[in-house]
């Protein structure tokens, strides 16, 4: 008689020569703001969720975004960032640029081999912003899928104007979101003029805040940027007590000292 | 030549591959008497055209150099240069409209806009050359003029605007419309040469009205007085619209569009009234040099054969009689048995003979007045080079040279295809600027570096041709480097100590990986016990370690060593003795440091329409390229991605055949990185190949 062999799940095999890389990731992981930040979920958002992070110009909007990509990436999860109005290489910078930050603070080295491993996560498209068209990025995200190239599983959306005709594309954009299993994240350009309306939030955003999971507000206080939860926190869930380095741009948590 | 400079006309003819550059000229030749017949290009005679005069061009049927002619037409002199279609060729082009007044764009009436054509676009627009458009081979089936104009307009800028009008299609092509005359043109005869003028068919009077508006409309941008007219409802003259048309032509705001089929002879000679009315003359175009004794300043050159003369030497033939050297005079004259100065080597060159070409033909003449192309036999100098009056220290800005974007390694059959080899890569590589070669310091190939597969199979070709050199040709090898990824410890005594004068020295100490930087060494020894005479020896010994590594002998980067503790003995200590400690302490600590491969990353960046986009990434893909990101310009997308440079061979050809022709990409050196494993395997078993083939 046959013997029955119980199933065992097949774990994660790391070779030794990759286990510095491995430990690298873990440190930055765990020190990562994000983490334990207190969101109600690590991802901040579900997948198929949507996201908007909301600030006047200048604020952070874009290097906030890019640390929760990083994070993403970190954990080996494949990130598009779409850009509408900044080119390839520059949106490669801000990653840059807060990796290495975010490195130096941490007191780690020899991040160069790392930084090319948790590059191959990341995808950078860029569109003018009068020829974006959603069925236009479907298109080029198929390309990527249908060929193995790129599975991303989260989306940011950087730099959609928020204006009256946004509804139809933010809709377009939520069913492609759902069907590719995606969180999306948005940029939304707030002014300092325009206030916000009965409901709480700023013009650009009241007439579609309902397609929106998650809001997160950037507005400095002095000489700090908290970050302020202002949609998608449970019913008497605290908010997560974070500050974004105005210096540095780096999200930092408030009741602790910069180890991050 | 002829006397009045206003009365010459400068013109390259430029297009993509096969649109009928050559037949259109060929055509040209014909009518304007310069040729008694007419051959096909790839013709049943074997002749060919008469631009194609190397067997190269008419075995293949295409045209690899760029070659000059002159013709007359209306009591106009037209100088012309015939250009390759090949981006491999791409040189050729960059050159003749370096040094050309104006361009005829020939598009296919079928293919329309194509890679090649939005290249000499580009190189049109970087020298600012006025430009008319020609839509050939109206014949075909497939034929459509106007959608081709719609394809100028949004692929290319142009603001584009029908001439004429056709008269049938396809097989039914039988002549144009002018819209200027608002007259019917018929081409009979037995090669197109006898024009019948009818008034406009009746089926097409309303299209030709039409059109002809809008013609008038897109000119009266550039005639106030034509604007006039249109508002006061007058009767526009064919002179003003014609002037109108001109101006807006100069300025490059305005691209008028013939149409035809050189190969049916049909519709050339208007094109060349439109060359004679619409294109301009020297004197109409502002040419500059430097003023090499007031820092480079700007200084304008006035086509007068009384000034100093100015010429810009743009293109070199080498022959067994001398080098032919084509000039372009912009100012003065060069006369035959003037001494002018190269300004970029300060020599006086004496001017032997002057001649002006057709073709692969020369013709004596006294001199090269302003405003004219001609060429000098037996004077050395370089592509670019200006010539000068002496005491005129001016110099002229050279033409944009392409950067090569494939390589081949080659090697020589034999000792005496060695020699050959050598004499055809000097000349090769005189001539043609694209053209490069060297020997690889690290793998000792000779390497060749052009613009594409043809270009190089070219050259290889004329090498077996012209210079009996026999060669094969091969990928070049990677040059990849080794590095180590963790800190080791070394404790190493030298000893040979076996009677007499020995050797002695311990050196003790550790290799750790550097972050940027080759080779760091550092010395941290104290209390002396290694003399301090001695520690450049140390150096020495480390630094002759990391040329070739123990492991696969590639050359060893990011390495810091230091030394902090070692030994010596009072007499049997020398030089020599720290520097085998050394060596054998680095190729101990080496194998021990885990150490790994790297291999040349190269920024590739690829333009392609945007409907090859998701094509062009899969090729990426499948070449361990990772995609940094695509950047979509509307028709255009620019796909950015580090591949290694080992996965890139070839890549020219498959990304145009991926493409239609239409992808072009540029690749630079980026970084180094640590090859996978399965790569790593591959390079240790080809290395060890080598050495058993070399043993």
């Amino acid at each position: 008689m046959a013997r029955l062999i119980p199933f065992v799940r097949p774990g994660k095999i790391l070779f030794l020569k990759d286990r510095y890389r491995y430990m690298l990731k873990k440190e930055l992981l765990v020190h990562h703001p994000i983490h334990n930040a207190g969101f109600p979920s690590e991802e901040i958002l579900p997948p198929g969720g949507f996201g908007a992070v909301l600030a006047r110009a200048g604020v952070g909007k874009t290097a906030f975004l890019v640390q929760v990509a990083l994070h993403a990436m970190l954990q080996e999860r494949d990130v598009l960032h779409v850009s509408l109005h900044d080119p390839v290489n520059k949106i490669d910078l801000w990653y840059r640029e807060l990796f290495q930050n975010m490195t130096r603070r941490n007191r780690l080295s020899r991040m160069d081999d790392l930084w090319q491993e948790i590059m191959a996560h990341r995808f950078i498209m860029t569109f003018k912003v009068d020829a974006f068209t959603v069925p236009k990025l479907e298109e080029r995200l198929t390309d990527l899928t249908v060929q193995g190239i790129f599975q991303p599983k989260m989306v940011i959306m950087d730099g959609l104007h928020f204006d009256e005709s946004v509804r139809e594309k933010l809709e377009a954009i939520k069913n492609l979101a759902r069907k590719s299993s995606m969180a999306a994240w948005f940029t939304v350009h707030t002014h300092r003029h325009e206030g916000v309306t009965a409901s709480g939030f700023p013009p650009s955003l009241d007439s579609v805040a309902d397609l929106f999971d998650t809001l997160i507000l950037l507005q400095p206080e002095g000489e700090n940027i908290p970050v302020q939860m202002v949609k998608g926190l449970p019913e008497g869930f605290p908010s997560p007590r974070l500050f974004l380095d105005p210096s540095t741009l780096l999200i930092g948590k408030a009741d602790s000292p910069e180890r991050m | 030549m002829i006397g009045h400079i206003e009365r010459v006309r400068n013109i390259g003819i430029s297009a993509h591959i096969d649109s009928g550059k050559t037949t259109l000229t060929e055509r040209i030749l014909f009518y304007t008497k310069r040729i008694h017949a007419m051959h096909d290009v790839k013709g049943k005679d074997g002749v060919g055209a008469t631009m194609d005069s190397m067997d190269l061009e008419r075995e293949r049927g295409i045209t690899i150099t760029s070659a000059a002619t002159y013709c007359r037409w209306q009591n106009h002199e037209i100088n012309i240069i015939d250009t390759p279609g090949h981006v491999d060729f791409t040189i050729e082009v960059e050159r003749s409209l370096r040094v050309l007044d104006g361009a005829i764009l020939v598009l296919c009436a079928v293919g329309g806009v194509q890679s090649q054509s939005i290249t000499v676009d580009q190189q049109m627009k970087r020298y600012r050359v006025p430009c008319i458009a020609f839509i050939n081979k109206l014949d075909r089936t497939g034929a459509n003029p106007f959608r081709v104009i719609q394809q100028l307009r949004s692929k290319l800028g142009h603001n584009a605007v029908a001439m004429q009008i056709p008269i049938g299609l396809e097989g039914d092509f039988l002549g144009v419309v002018d819209l200027v005359s608002m007259k019917a043109f018929y081409f009979e005869g037995e090669n197109g040469e006898t024009i019948r003028e009818e008034v406009v068919p009746e089926p097409l009077a309303e299209e030709a009205k039409r059109r002809r508006e809008v013609l008038i409309d897109a000119a009266s941008i550039f005639s106030d007085e034509l604007t006039e007219a249109i508002l006061e409802e007058r009767e526009i003259p064919e002179d003003l619209l014609h002037e109108a048309i001109r101006k807006g032509t100069l300025s490059r705001g305005l691209t008028p569009v013939y149409m035809g089929s050189a190969y049916k002879n049909k519709a050339v000679q208007p094109l060349l009234d439109g060359v004679v009315k619409l294109l301009p003359c020297p004197l109409e175009i502002r040419n500059e040099a430097l003023d090499m004794e007031h820092e480079e300043t700007p200084v304008e050159l006035v086509s007068d054969p009384g000034k100093p003369a100015v010429a810009l030497a743009f293109k070199l033939e080498d022959g067994q009689y001398g080098q032919l050297t084509y000039i372009r005079v912009y100012q003065g004259a060069i006369n035959r048995g003037s001494t002018v100065v190269n300004s970029r080597t300060g020599r006086k060159v004496k001017i032997g003979r002057v001649v002006r070409m057709h073709a692969d033909q020369m013709e004596d003449i006294e001199a090269i007045p302003a405003g004219y192309i001609g060429a000098l036999f037996g004077i050395d100098c370089a592509s670019g080079d200006t010539f000068t009056t002496p005491g005129t220290n001016l110099t002229m800005t050279s033409m944009f040279i392409p950067k090569p974007v494939i390589s081949l390694a080659i090697v020589p059959k034999d000792n005496k295809a060695q020699i050959n080899m050598s004499k055809a890569l000097n000349r090769f590589t005189k001539e043609d600027p694209t053209f490069k070669t060297f020997v690889d310091q690290e793998t000792n190939e000779t390497i060749i570096e052009g613009m594409g597969e043809l270009h190089l199979e070219i050259y290889v070709e004329r090498m077996r041709r012209e210079y009996a050199a026999e060669v094969t040709t091969g990928q070049p090898r990677v040059a990849y480097r080794e590095t180590i990824t963790q800190k080791t410890d070394f404790n190493y005594t030298h000893r040979k100590q076996t009677g007499g004068s020995g050797q002695y020295a311990r050196i003790a100490g550790y290799l750790e990986p550097l972050a940027e930087g080759d080779f760091v060494f550092e010395n941290r020894i104290t209390g002396g016990v290694i003399p301090t005479q001695f520690i450049p020896s140390c150096e020495k010994g480390f630094r002759a370690s990391i040329e070739k590594s123990p492991k696969l002998e590639f050359p060893i980067t990011g390495v810091k060593v230091l030394i902090n503790d070692g030994a010596f003995h009072a007499v049997d200590s020398s030089d020599m003795a720290f520097q085998a400690a050394a060596r054998a302490a680095f190729r101990e600590a080496f194998q021990k440091a885990r150490p790994v491969v790297q291999e040349p990353i190269m920024k590739v960046v690829v333009e392609t329409p945007s409907e090859f986009q998701g094509a062009v990434m899969g090729l990426l893909n499948q070449r361990r390229g990772m995609i940094i990101g695509a950047q979509d310009e509307g028709v255009l997308s620019s796909i950015e991605a580090q591949v290694p440079l080992a996965e890139m061979f070839g890549f020219s050809t498959v990304l145009r055949s991926a493409t239609q022709g239409k992808a072009q990409f540029t690749m630079e050196f980026a970084l180094y990185r640590q090859v996978p494993q399965s790569v790593a395997e591959k390079i240790a078993e080809e290395v060890a190949q080598r050495k058993k083939n070399a043993a």
